[in-house]
């Protein structure tokens, strides 16, 4: 057996180790490849920029634990350009899982920035089905959310006394690793003219293109990309950045597999 | 108690809690060896958690605050000093708690038929919120989104961007007309069309790749900094 033949038939295994080589180096050495900011996400960081202090943005956690890796990072961007612009955020999930990721990174960040909870964030918490919810806070905030994570009703909020449906914000962002921001733009922005961001997995980017065109979104921040591209506009550097090195590694090596594989294909078809 | 023990406390849970993680990691990842029992075990243990957390925070966030604790307050106000306004508001919000607990029935085969009623409403309300809703975002906005640049075409470049994105729209949908046969100038379209869907399929398939890449970047972040202390 020739050596494409025997390529046509490695060892999965072995690329799973190449590939953790690839991803696990670049972690260890830091290259520092560059990252070019995309049309879209810079949509949503001039978006952002051009809004004033004191402006709401709606954050909604809908995505569960698996996908951290890429939510996070995204998370931290948008909260750290958000609590140095000086604008006041109103934090929710529509995952259960959401809400305890949620709450931390408010608290996190809020804190790294001073901000005082109840003045200049608030972290409502979660609520299931999804149409009922964004529908309602179309509404009423308070009929959805009577009380906030802390379980302080929001009458007694300072920031909450002038945020009562999404007349009030300024933008609504949904990170999410499924579908979900499909549902803020069917309801939150075709109902009530919201302006939504999709903050979403890499998985999930082609679903929300067509919305860009549409522009039924303000733009998209999409994997962890995305979230590098993020934090190269607001130039604090963060774990994305770090990981693009590790990813465009790792691309090369499945680029390399891939071109192996098809060489391997056809010389052995050849030799028949 | 001891400021200091408390510290070291915290410190050591803290550190318990990352080898606990890191050893599920690689639990989780001994799959790519082989499946094992370490394996399964790691993955119905996540399983478990997150249905978990699911119940208790709906039950804790939600029914409670929302159904179980109003609907106990009016009942006992419709005995205090609340009289009919409080048999009201327990009237408002008995009806979708029933309808909720009507869902309940279809565990019991001579009862399931009551579950259809609170189906027929969450349906009917689904359908109502979904139709227009989708018929405004997927399909009339996107008609106007693919129409408009050839009302204002100001370069050659957007020109042939208008273009491309419409011959792709009309070619796709041929494809999925299945009422004529797919042969001559609508067979050529209806090709054209899955060309349009390959390069699709190939823009999701890379951005798959990128977010799987993109966990395990997030997990060996994880075991290299959290767990080893081998980068910064």
């Amino acid at each position: 057996m020739g050596f494409w033949q025997r390529a046509r038939y490695i060892d999965r295994r072995i690329i799973f180790l190449l590939m953790l080589l690839g991803v696990g180096l670049p972690l260890l050495t830091n290259i520092g490849l560059p990252v070019r900011v995309t049309r879209d996400v810079g949509n949503v960081y001039d978006y952002i920029e051009g809004l004033n202090p004191g402006d709401v943005i709606l954050i909604s956690y809908d995505h569960d634990t698996g996908t951290l890796p890429e939510m996070i990072p995204m998370s931290d961007a948008i909260l750290r350009h958000a609590f140095s612009r000086n604008l006041h955020l109103v934090g929710m999930a529509l995952r259960a899982e959401g809400t305890a990721i949620g709450r931390q990174n408010f608290r996190r960040i809020g804190a790294e920035y001073g901000r005082e909870e109840g003045k200049d964030f608030v972290f409502l918490g979660f609520r299931p089905e999804i149409t009922a919810a964004i529908l309602g806070l179309g509404t009423s905030i308070e009929r959805v959310f009577p009380k906030d994570d802390r379980d302080i009703p929001i009458s007694e909020i300072e920031l909450m006394n002038t945020v009562r449906n999404y007349g009030d914000i300024a933008l609504v962002i949904s990170i999410s690793d499924d579908d979900t921001p499909v549902y803020w733009v069917n309801y939150a922005n075709a109902r009530f003219k919201a302006k939504v961001v999709p903050a979403v997995t890499a998985v999930m980017a082609t679903t929300f293109f067509p919305f860009i065109d549409s522009g039924q979104i303000r733009g998209m921040i999409a994997g962890l990309k995305g979230a590098a591209e993020y934090e190269k506009l607001i130039k604090i550097p963060g774990r994305a950045g770090r990981g693009m090195d590790a990813q465009s590694i790792a691309h090369m090596v499945m680029i390399g597999f891939i071109i192996m594989g098809n060489i391997a294909y056809f010389m052995s078809r050849k030799g028949k | 108690m001891d400021i200091g023990f408390i510290y070291d406390y915290l410190i050591a849970s803290e550190r318990l809690g990352i080898w606990i993680a890191a050893l599920l990691t690689l639990a989780i990842y001994s799959f790519l060896y082989k499946d094992n029992p370490i394996y399964r075990f790691a993955e119905s243990l996540l399983i478990g958690i997150s249905v978990g957390f699911l119940l208790v925070t709906t039950f804790e966030t939600t029914l409670m605050p929302k159904a179980f604790e109003p609907l106990a307050i009016s009942f006992t106000g419709i005995f205090g000093s609340g009289g009919f306004g409080a048999f009201g508001s327990f009237l408002w919000l008995l009806v979708p708690v029933t309808l909720g607990l009507l869902m309940f029935t279809r565990f019991v085969p001579k009862y399931a038929w009551m579950s259809r009623v609170a189906l027929a409403l969450y349906i009917g309300f689904g359908a109502g919120a979904s139709i227009p809703a989708n018929m405004q975002s997927y399909i009339l906005n996107q008609i106007d989104a693919t129409i408009r640049p050839f009302l204002a075409i100001d370069s050659f470049a957007a020109a042939v961007n208008a273009a491309v994105i419409l011959v792709g729209l009309i070619s796709t949908l041929s494809y999925f007309y299945f009422s004529k046969a797919h042969t001559g100038i609508f067979g050529k379209a209806a090709r054209l069309g899955t060309f349009y869907l390959m390069i699709f399929f190939g823009a999701t398939f890379g951005y798959t790749v990128m977010a799987r890449i993109s966990l395990l970047i997030g997990r060996l972040t994880f075991l290299l900094r959290d767990w080893l202390g081998l980068i910064s």
